[in-house]
């Protein structure tokens, strides 16, 4: 060791943090260098003498504690009164308004992505980790735009839950909720195709053999069969036995629903 | 489990809504942060504002602290980011610097080593006093708090090799302020 290494190495001399390969070898230069020790000592005095100082300074006014425990009860008592939001409200709060924010946020998104494809090779706990970042950020994305007034925003919320992960109920549910409920023809047609994702649900099979019934749009009622095909969801045939043999039933669906018997039977 | 663990663990919790055990942090680390803000304002009021405000900043951020983080750097990231908003909320006040009284260091020593270690100590008091505030800082943080010179390279925003360089330093120039003063006293 020479004086550079020594000067380098005493701050963790003084504070004790050396290995103690590297104190042996920092107490051997000592012991050959007047100059190194002499200076060591000098300033370890003064390294101990700082440690005495802070009984020396003042303590803080009484009234330091009072105000902190009063601010503490104040904002325990402000977290109490808070309204409690339910999740999706919160989902939907987070969801910006302005153009340019959502942008960023897909722009974000989509450099995630990129990150995560980039790193996929090695199999770490890392890439896990920012897997499920990813599939949080696109389940929050999803959510929200199905939230939105907009027929619009709600069809891009569909299709994000397209790219969630199958093993996704919340969105999995919010897409059900929307092939049943929502008011656009588009957006109901969109979540149904966006449902070929969730195939190897239980869940999913049965709700999709179940909203058949309760659609009024023919167009809708199609694309849900021609869902139950793909997904080749053998528990259908009963419903699709009904429908085929439902007069009230629009003649188009019928005869799909009897071109699907033929599929799924086969 | 060692205490540093412990304080990471209860900001945790904290942050995951029990914010009542924000009071053992405070009851563990008011004092020490007091002491490191009179150390660079060396104003008593001004002091114990900020010890408020980074405990007041704690619960807002509570969070975003992450347990993996030392607690002690994550709290003094806040202390030293109260200080600067202050600075500048402050910007052209004239800041009275006081001349705090010393406490007597060590009650339980001998009558005459206790005077002697007293004198001793207010002269390192004054030579502290007199360094740049960076090289104050980083002595202060490291000698008066016990942060691992990890934990400071996190606060001060720089390599760990970058934070032995500088606590030799602030110790070469304590070294000298306090021959200084030492032989202004003498002379």
């Amino acid at each position: 060791m020479n004086c550079d290494v020594a000067r380098h190495n005493l701050p963790e001399y003084l504070s004790e943090s050396l290995s103690e390969a590297q104190e042996l070898a920092f107490a051997s230069h000592l012991a050959t260098c007047d100059a190194c020790r002499a200076e060591t000592e000098r300033l370890g005095s003064l390294w101990r003498g700082l440690a005495l100082l802070p009984g020396t300074f003042p303590e803080p006014a009484a009234n330091v504690r009072d105000r902190f425990y009063e601010s503490l009860a104040a904002y325990r008592h402000g977290m109490e009164s808070a309204p409690t939001h339910g999740f999706r409200e919160k989902l939907a709060a987070l969801w910006p308004r302005q153009p340019a924010w959502q942008m960023a946020i897909s722009f974000a998104l989509l450099a995630m992505g990129v990150g995560v494809g980039y790193e996929l090779r090695p199999a770490s706990s890392e890439v896990a980790q920012l897997r499920g970042e990813v599939s949080g950020m696109r389940q929050m994305v999803a959510l929200s735009l199905m939230q939105q007034q907009s027929a619009g925003e709600r069809l891009r919320g569909v299709s994000w839950a397209y790219r969630a992960e199958s093993s996704d109920t919340e969105v999995l549910s919010a897409l059900l909720s929307a092939v049943n409920n929502d008011q656009s023809v588009n957006v109901r047609m969109a979540a149904v195709e966006s449902l070929h994702a969730f195939g190897a649900s239980p869940v999913a099979r049965t709700a999709i053999v179940q909203s058949i019934p309760k659609q009024t749009t023919p167009l809708v009622q199609i694309a849900l069969i021609d869902l139950l095909v793909d997904l080749k969801v053998s528990e259908g045939s009963t419903e699709l036995k009904r429908l085929s043999s439902d007069e009230t039933v629009d003649a188009s669906v019928r005869e799909r629903a009897k071109w699907a018997l033929g599929k799924l039977l086969q | 489990m060692n205490v540093n663990a412990t304080d990471n663990a209860l900001m945790a919790a904290v942050g995951a809504g029990e914010v009542q055990k924000l009071a053992v942090l405070f009851e563990r680390h008011h004092r020490g942060l007091f002491r490191y803000f009179v150390s660079m304002s060396r104003n008593r009021e001004l002091s114990e504002d900020l010890v408020q405000d980074v405990f007041f900043r704690m619960l807002r951020y509570r969070a975003s602290y992450d347990a993996k983080q030392s607690f002690t750097a994550w709290m003094y990231q806040i202390a030293r980011n109260a200080s600067v908003d202050q600075a500048q909320k402050r910007k052209g006040e004239v800041i009275g610097i006081e001349e705090f009284t010393e406490r007597r260091a060590d009650p339980a020593a001998g009558p005459e080593q206790s005077a002697m270690l007293t004198q001793d100590l207010r002269l390192l008091r004054q030579a502290l006093d007199r360094l740049p505030a960076d090289k104050r800082e980083i002595l202060v943080l490291s000698r008066f708090q016990g942060m691992k010179y990890e934990e400071l390279a996190g606060v001060l925003g720089c390599e760990v090799g970058t934070v032995k360089v500088r606590v030799y330093r602030a110790m070469r120039a304590l070294e000298q302020a306090y021959l200084t003063i030492s032989g202004e006293k003498t002379a």
